[in-house]
């Protein structure tokens, strides 16, 4: 399960990484930027979904007083 | 031969020492009031009150250098360069303070109670010692704000990720107006924005009162606390200041600033506030549920 969350962070990080690229590289009139953070958005909301269907599932549980 | 554009240079300005002056003030203010110095404690109000005039006065003769057009593309270029930099900063604080909660979760505590090559370690120091996250009965806990629970990830934490999220989805709407040239659409998306982010910073407030007058749970709470706030409470701040900066791009774009073109300033920002976006949802995981 952790390594599945850690998959989708390597994702989110890619896409948010290579907007900053993008940002650096091109210009204003390119649309890599606003693509790649649109990638990131959708994932980060696929993400916290799929954390909730885990719990809901029974697969993990939140961290709580042992 | 081939001909090369100017690269503007600014005219002498006084923002920098200004800023200085503010800066050693609110310091060295900060200093004094530790020493419970009256006075200390009104230079450092007054030295926070410097700096963010500086910060206005400054970036608002900047924006007015880039709408008057003395900017070319070597200086935009500059500024992303600039702005590279600040990203860099910014990782490695964060990377600092997740790295802690890491090595006290996987390194400190376990050998603490006795793990990998530490048995002795436990049985002499503290034998009574437990390490489980998050560790909420120390091994000395008289000098410690003992918690009596953690805040639930299921209450304002996931209402306050689903709050972010949504706000990152805002964020990108407007950034898609701005490059298809959708003024209308551009300033709806920066209003929501704003106003999830003010909300965001709202329920972490009830939240961290929730924690001190109702589960003891504080900054002195040991190890668990420290990290917690540290983490939790410096992303605030940059929540904070991410609010302030696109309160001050709506401005702009209210004023007609920014085109398909040229926005560089709309898109720092819009990466800041996706960056901010990112290290919550990576607290949401690291800190309330593995």
């Amino acid at each position: 399960m952790k390594y599945l969350i850690a998959l989708f962070f390597i994702i989110i990080l890619y896409s948010l990484g290579s907007a900053l690229y993008y940002m650096m590289k091109d210009g204003d009139g390119s649309k890599r930027m606003v693509k790649a953070l649109t990638m990131r958005v959708v994932f980060s909301i696929a993400l916290f979904l799929f954390v909730i269907f885990a719990f809901w599932m029974g697969w993990i549980k939140p961290t709580g007083v042992n | 031969m081939q001909s090369r554009e100017e690269y503007f240079v600014p005219s002498g300005s006084y923002w920098p020492i200004l800023g200085s002056i503010g800066m050693a003030s609110m310091l060295g203010g900060f200093a004094s009031s530790l020493h419970g110095s009256m006075a200390g404690t009104t230079a450092m109000v007054l030295g926070f009150g410097i700096i963010i005039f500086m910060v206005f006065g400054w970036l608002g003769q900047v924006v007015h250098e880039s709408e008057t057009g003395t900017y070319n593309l070597q200086v935009d270029k500059s500024f992303r360069m600039g702005m590279g930099w600040f990203i860099f900063s910014e990782v490695m604080f964060f990377g600092a303070f997740f790295g802690a909660l890491f090595y006290v979760r996987h390194f400190a505590v376990p050998w603490l109670g006795g793990d990998g090559n530490n048995q002795f370690t436990g049985e002499i120091l503290w034998p009574q010692f437990k390490a489980v996250w998050p560790l909420i009965n120390m091994p000395l806990p008289d000098n410690f704000s003992i918690p009596k629970g953690i805040i639930d990830a299921w209450h304002i934490p996931a209402i306050n990720t689903m709050i972010l999220l949504t706000s990152g989805a805002t964020i990108t709407w407007a950034h898609w107006a701005l490059v298809t040239d959708k003024r209308n659409q551009l300033i709806a998306g920066l209003v929501a924005t704003i106003i999830l982010g003010i909300t965001f910073l709202g329920l972490q407030v009830y939240e961290y009162a929730e924690a001190y007058n109702h589960l003891d749970l504080k900054l002195t709470s040991g190890i668990y606390g420290s990290t917690f706030f540290m983490l939790t409470g410096f992303h605030g701040l940059h929540v904070t200041l991410g609010t302030i900066m696109l309160i001050v791009i709506l401005m702009r774009a209210i004023r007609g600033h920014f085109n398909k073109d040229r926005h560089f300033g709309f898109e720092a920002v819009a990466w800041y506030w996706h960056f901010v976006d990112v290290v919550w949802l990576g607290l949401f995981i690291t800190v309330y549920w593995l």
